[in-house]
This record gives C-alpha cells, structure tokens and sequence, in this order.
C-alpha cells in the first residue's frame, strides 16, 4: 500500500513537471506579453524598457530556467494583470473554486447517488425512463451553455438570484451580519447549480449502473429470503457494494468539475481559479498563468490519489 | 438536526466575521451618496507615472492631484485655461525658460503630511528616470529640472520656451508624495505594494483594490480644495452586458461608453440617462503602403496612391455612421477629431463617389472580371481587413466588405480577439487593411507620435510607417506656434497633406454615450476624461437610496 503511495505521488510529481513545462511554452509563443495589454498610448519603446526590466526579453529557455529557481525557492512570481503577488491571487481564489466544486461536488453526489439508487429500484418505471431522460438531456449539455442559460433565465429574465460574483461587490462589506450571509448564499446558489445539475446526471447514471449489477446478485436474493425490508436491502445491502465503483468515478469527476468550473466561474463573475485563468491568459500574464496551471494540476492529482486511496480503504480486492 | 445546529451557527458566525461593523452615519446636506461604476476592465496601475489606461488614469486623477488644471476647452498654448490646484499661483521667469509654482499651503496628503515643494521635485525626477520608464517621459522633454525655492516654492526650469510648456508641467505631471515613495528604489516601484496603495492629495481618497472585483473610493473630508460632495465612489470590472443590465436594473450609477446598440433603451429607462460625449480620437482605416511585416517591400495593392483614394470614395461613410450610431454619430474629418482645438472644420475627406472610385481604379489597372472583381495582372483586388474585438468596429468591418465588394474588392475580414495579439500584429506592421484608432491627449503633439517620420519605430505609434517632408515640417511648427490660431493654421495644412495622401480612410471621431443614473446631477464632463470634475457631482438627498446612505464607512480588509 505504502509503496503504491509512493508511486501514485512520484507519477503525479511527474505529471505536473510536464504540465507546468508544456503551459510555460505554450503561453510564451502565444502573441503578444504581459506588456502588450496595457493602453495603445505606451510606446513600443516602453513596453522593451519593462519587458527588459522583468526579463521577458530573455530567450524562453534561460525565462524557464529561472522561472524554475523561483518556484524551487517557493516564489509564484508576480501577477501583472492584479498588481500583486501571484501567491496572493492564489490565496484568494483557490478556496473560492474549492468552495464551489467542494458544494457542487457534494451535492451532486447525494442527489446522484439517491436518484440513480431510485431509478435502478424502480426499473423501467416512469420514473425511470423520465429521469433518465431528464439526465441524459443535462448529461449532454456544454457546461458554459448551461451556465449561460441559467444565467439569464434566474439572473436576468426573472431576476429571482444573483447571476454575478461572489457577493454583492459593492455593498457586502457594509451589509448586517445576516444580510451579509444571505447575500453569499444567493451568489452561491447559480453557480452551484449549474454544476451540481450537470455532474448529478452522471454520477445518477453511474449509480443505476451499479445498482442494476448488484440487485440481481445471489446475496441480494439471499436478503430478501431472509425476510429483510426492502428498504433494508436496498440501502443496507446493495447500495453500500454498488458504492464502490462510484468512488472511482469521484477520482474522474473532479477534474472534470475543476473544468467545468473554468466556464462557470467565467459566466457568473466568480472570482475562483478559473476566472483568474482566464483573465491571465487574456493579459497574457505568464507568471499567473503558469500558477494556476501548477495549482490546478495539484489539485486533479490530489483529488485521483484521494480516490485512489479511498477505493482501497473501501475495497479489499484493490488492496491486494 | 441537532447535528445540523452547530454547523449552521458556525456558518453563520463565519458569515458575521466577513462582513463590516456597523456604517458610519451617513453625511448630511449637500455631501453623500455613492457611485457604482461598473469599468469594462480593471485598472492595470493606479501610481501616476506607470498609468495609462482609462481606468487607471481615472482613479488617479480622483486620488492625485496636478499643480493646475485645465478647463474643458483643453486648449494646451499657455497658463490661461488653467485653474490652480496644489499650486495656488506662479510666476514666469522673464525669460520663460523657469516658472516658480507657489505650493498651496493647506494641501495635504492623504496621510496628514503637507504637500511640500520637494514633492515637485521628486514627481519630476520619477517621471523623468529612465530606470521607470514612465509612458509620460516622453511628453517631458522639454522639462530640464525641477529644484526647491524653499519649502513652498518650486521652480520648474525648461529647454526652450515652447507654447505648451506649461501644459506640459501642468497636465502631465501628477503629483506623488516623497516621503511615501522615495525610500523605494525606482526598479521596485512597479511592484512595490505602496504603489499598489496609493496617498495623494485629491478631493478622494483611496481605500481598497480588489484585483478583478472592484476599487473603491472615498471623499477626502479635510481636502484643501473642499471634500467631494459623493461618499464613495466603486469600480467594479464587469463584462458589458452585464454592466448594461446593472445600469438598466438600477444597481449601477454610471458607464462609460455605453453598447452603442442598446443606447436607446436609455431615453426611456426609469433609472438611467444618456449623456453623450464627442472625445478626442477617431477611427480609421488603415492601409499598409509595405507588405505585411515588412518596411521595404511595396504593398501590392495599397502602395500605389490611386488605389488608397478609390477606395476612400468609394465607401459611403455617412450611411455607415447612421446605420452604427444612429443619430449621434459624428463623421471624421481627417486625422483628428472635431472635439479638439485644433481641428479645422473646413477639411474634408474625400467626398462618396462610386463612379470616380471606379475609374480610379480602372486607370491604375486594376479591372473588373466577368465575376464583378477586380484583377491586375492576374492578381485579384483581394486583401485582408484586420479588426480587433471592439463590437463598433467589428460592424463597420462588414460594413466596409459589402461596399469594398461593390467596388470590386474581395475582403476578408480578420477578427483578433484580445489586445495584445492585436497590438502585435499592429506593432508589426503585420496587416494589409487595419481598423485603428487614435486617442491623443489634448496637446496637438501626440499627432506626431502617428504621422510624423519621428513617429516611425519603437517610440511612436506610426505603424503605418507614414512619412512626408511636408508633414513633418507643419507638424514641427505646430509645436513652436504662441497662439491657438498660429497652432491650428499649421496644423491644418498638415492634415491637408495627409488627407491628400490618403494613407487611411477617416470613419468617424469617437463619440460616447455615457449612461447616468437619474439621480445623479453630472457636472463637468471633459472630452478626455468623464471623471475630470467628479468630485463636484451630487445626488440630492431626496433622490438618495440605500447604498447612498452607507456614509463615510470603511470596510473591513
């Protein structure tokens, strides 16, 4: 087990190396330079006078080479689109995206869970073809289509939620304690339920598909002549080992809601990682980008190895 | 639910500790109220000498303060539309070469500290360092030094009397506090997070910035030259659609430019108004007299001066400027806007004139096929039309296509999305057709930077690499010109000569509608700056609503 931590970290460390390696490139050969934003008014001679004071003047491989030493010395650099340390802007907006995927994660995973357990007990019912229907459609769905729907449909059509950032920008910090905390709950609620609806259709489906393996196994039928409730069965007996291959879903989903965060923390103003993402890759903000590319590769491997090691907890066979 | 309990009090605890102790009392009379400014981006630098987009350069006229100011009518030749500021008078040298600014002695930094002559000093010799490398050095030329009377008294020394020398201290240099930033060596001051906080001596003063999120002001109520009549003042970068909303629904007070295509959903809307600007730039087509990338090679289409002037008739611009702005467009002239004061109305482009634009383009070869387009020597009049993300030039980019394409011209439209790719290829001369734009300061100087031959290279904007003996000469007198009219005489025969050589098509002066909320009384708008007298504007205190009552409250970092 010990050794296959190991193995699991030293390949992670290796994948993130690549990563962070490719999207240091790739950013510096796309056009233009942190520079290049700012007002057209900045003469060319300027943006050579500070691209050449933060040695961005300097070929790619001699940038890399230092960029390297700074982050073995712990230093992200400085954000030039924010005015501020890259470390800083992470602080900030890590915790932000890991409270969005963390509810939206959860709770998908009750709804999902629940639903696909009702569908796969009530098999071909019209519950079961509806919902499922129903999932399929949001299972479909392009995440930033969804997210600009439900946007406009609560956000800008019937007004009922906020459609935009984190809170009220300007007046939260001067609103009642309660006040205050609405205010964060109604900003959470679009967000979170646009990624919650979109990642509940597929761990619903995962879940009947465990659900039906299991229902028809010699155990179950075992149960059921013993006499048990239904209800006993089901949740006591087949759920918990129809559990098991949904964990190794988690380990996929993650990242995939990590993705899918990118586009609705884009639409809804969210100021998590994926919105900083996408605001330093525009200003072309190498150091920012290079971050966050770091901190979201961390947080995919983390996320697998968490349900590598889950799996294994729960699963004796994975152990051996 | 009893385990739910203790993790719904500690959510709720944890929702107190974020949010701000009670509001101060909000202000009585004529002073209160806040402003929320939805901005189309953030501010990239809020210290003066590194700022120069819009809304840094609005926060940091809020915050910092210049010696003097000039009034709306911008006009740059002499001290005579300049009102004082932090200095209360000066005196010119009977040589002119120095003027002694006389500092006003109840102005005061942010933090308490007199505004001293030192100060003068030290904002020259930051601006004017070349290990800053400041965008506004290069309008300093003329400055030789700055050096301190006494402690009230500074002395701005210059190379030549020139017409603008006063404007060029007066209006270029902001103000910056010695004793904040002088203990930071100059090749930190970019990163410094002291620049990143800025004290000034302005009717405003700053409180926080939260990258991406919003910026927030509040009056200065000890400020020498009186406390703004607004509380606070919050710029919150937000996508324009979304800004359009705020404004619409009420929870935004005013923005800049307003998408052109909903303006009218202003004239009715209960909560804001239209209020529209002329500024000091225009919009033009540019043509590429070189190849893409290079500076040697001839264009194949756009270097014969024939082609460049066909098209210019050819094109309808009225009818363009009608179908995007509606009725508050205006058409350019030339290359400068009308809003300034050296703009000479009786210039024109070239009239719309289809039949000539043919013949035109039928005399220098270039005839129309079997297919309506036009071929010379086997080479197709095809050619690529670079736009960037601006949704106004994005339609007139069509717009142009389907009238280039009835004079026989294939275009392909190329959009950049993002700045910076955008500014590269411009940098780069890498483009056959190009919309661009100009927006100079006040001064006619700036014309320099885009149609003089000194304009041409890393310290100018002449991407168009445009030169003409003729110009340059004019342009050069309109430096050394003492009056208004001396300026606008040689200035006009300078845009003459580049109207004759047609290097772009003039489309229209850059003209904004601002949305205000109706509360709001709005006073002083300049055409290069909204925010020029933003301290004077007021929201009467029947008209005021919640967020105009928070008062004078600061929030919790």
């Amino acid at each position: 087990m010990r050794r296959h931590i190991v193995a699991r970290l030293g390949q992670s460390l290796i994948v993130i190396i690549i990563v962070t390696t490719i999207s240091f490139f790739v950013i510096r050969t796309a056009p233009g330079d942190p520079f290049s934003y700012t007002s057209s008014t900045i003469t060319p001679a300027i943006r050579d006078h500070w691209r050449q004071q933060f040695g961005y003047d300097r070929p790619i491989p001699e940038q890399f080479i230092r960029y390297v030493g700074s982050v073995a010395r712990g230093q992200l650099g400085y954000s030039f689109t924010r005015r501020e340390a890259v470390s800083r802007a992470l602080a900030e907006a890590v915790p932000r995206t890991l409270l969005l995927v963390g509810v939206a994660l959860s709770l998908s995973v009750f709804l999902g869970v629940i639903v696909g357990v009702l569908q796969a007990t009530r098999r071909n019912s019209w519950l079961d073809r509806g919902s499922s229907a129903v999932l399929l459609t949001l299972y479909s769905l392009p995440d930033f289509w969804a997210a600009l729907m439900i946007s406009l449909l609560f956000g800008i059509w019937w007004k009922v939620l906020p459609a935009n950032y984190m809170v009220d920008p300007s007046l939260h910090d001067y609103m009642r304690p309660w006040d205050a905390f609405v205010d964060r709950v109604q900003h959470l609620i679009l967000p979170v339920a646009t990624l919650t609806l979109l990642t509940m259709a597929a761990i619903a489906r995962y879940q009947r598909s465990a659900m039906l393996e299991v229902l028809p196994a010699d155990y179950i039928r075992t149960a059921r002549a013993k006499g048990l409730s239904e209800r006993e069965i089901v949740w006591r007996h087949a759920f918990r080992n129809a559990l098991t291959p949904m964990v190794a879903i988690l380990g996929l989903l993650f990242p995939a809601l990590l993705g899918g965060s990118l586009f609705v923390e884009k639409v809804f103003s969210w100021p998590g990682m994926g919105l900083l993402a996408s605001e330093a890759i525009g200003g072309r903000d190498y150091d920012l980008v290079t971050a966050t590319v770091i901190i979201g590769s961390v947080m995919v491997v983390v996320g697998n190895l968490l349900a590598d090691l889950l799996h294994m907890a729960i699963d004796p066979r994975v152990r051996e | 639910m009893r385990r739910l309990r203790p993790l719904l009090a500690s959510v709720i605890a944890l929702a107190a500790c974020t949010s701000n102790e009670k509001a101060a009392t909000s202000s009585a009379g004529e002073a209160g109220g806040t402003l929320i400014i939805p901005t189309s981006g953030d501010a990239s630098d809020l210290f003066p000498p590194f700022v120069g987009e819009a809304v840094g350069r609005a926060i940091q006229d809020m915050v910092f303060d210049r010696l003097a100011e000039i009034d709306t009518t911008l006009t740059t030749v002499g001290d005579k539309t300049f009102t004082p500021h932090i200095a209360r008078s000066w005196t010119w040298a009977p040589d002119s070469l120095s003027i002694a600014f006389s500092i006003d002695p109840r102005a005061r930094w942010h933090d308490g500290k007199p505004v001293l002559a030192s100060d003068i000093r030290y904002t020259f010799n930051v601006f004017n360092d070349p290990k800053v490398g400041s965008p506004v050095a290069p309008t300093l030329t003329n400055l030789d030094s700055v050096t301190v009377r006494d402690s009230l008294t500074a002395v701005v020394w210059f190379k030549r009397h020139t017409p603008e020398q006063f404007y060029d201290v007066a209006y270029q240099l902001v103000i910056i506090p010695e004793h904040v930033y002088g203990s930071i060596p100059v090749e930190q001051l970019h990163t410094s997070e002291l620049t990143r906080n800025p004290i000034g001596s302005g009717r405003f003063r700053f409180v926080k910035w939260e990258a991406g999120k919003r910026i927030e002001l509040i009056a200065d109520t000890a400020n020498y030259r009186g406390r703004a009549k607004l509380d606070r003042v919050i710029f919150v970068p937000s996508d324009p659609a979304t800004a359009v909303a705020q404004i619409l629904n009420g929870q935004a007070d005013f923005m800049e430019a307003f998408l052109i295509d909903q303006a009218s959903k202003l004239d009715s809307n209960t909560f804001a108004r239209p209020i529209v600007i002329p500024l000091l730039g225009h919009v033009f087509l540019s043509m590429n007299r070189f190849a893409p990338k290079s500076k040697t090679t001839p264009h194949p289409i756009f270097s014969d001066l024939r082609v460049r002037r066909a098209l210019s008739m050819g094109v309808d611009r009225e009818s363009m400027l009608r179908n995007v702005f509606g009725n508050v467009g205006r058409l350019a002239h030339g290359p400068f806007a009308m809003n300034a004061s050296y703009a000479d109305s009786s210039l024109h482009a070239p009239p719309f004139d289809t039949v000539a634009a043919k013949a035109m383009l039928d005399s220098s070869g270039w005839r129309a096929g079997a297919d309506g387009f036009r071929k010379k020597n086997g080479r197709p009049l095809r050619f690529t039309l670079t736009v960037s993300s601006s949704p106004t030039r994005r339609r007139y980019s069509v717009l142009l296509q389907e009238q280039f394409r009835k004079l026989g011209a294939q275009v392909d439209i190329n959009q950049i999305d993002g700045q910076p790719p955008y500014l590269a290829l411009r940098a780069a001369g890498d483009f056959d057709a190009m919309m661009d734009g100009f927006s100079p300061d006040p001064s006619p100087s700036g014309i320099k930077q885009s149609w003089s031959t000194s304009g041409i290279g890393k310290a100018g904007q002449n991407a168009l690499l445009y030169s003409n003996p003729k110009v340059d000469a004019e342009l050069d007198s309109v430096g050394t010109a003492f009056t208004p009219l001396m300026m606008r005489q040689h200035a006009s025969r300078a845009f003459r000569q580049i109207i004759d050589d047609a290097p772009a098509i003039w489309l229209y002066d850059m003209v904004v509608v601002n949305a205000a909320s109706r509360r709001i009384n709005v006073t002083g708008m300049r055409s290069d700056g909204w925010w020029a007298n933003i301290a004077d504007w007021t929201i009467p205190p029947d008209k005021r609503i919640d967020r105009d009552r928070i008062g004078l409250a600061t929030p919790k970092s």
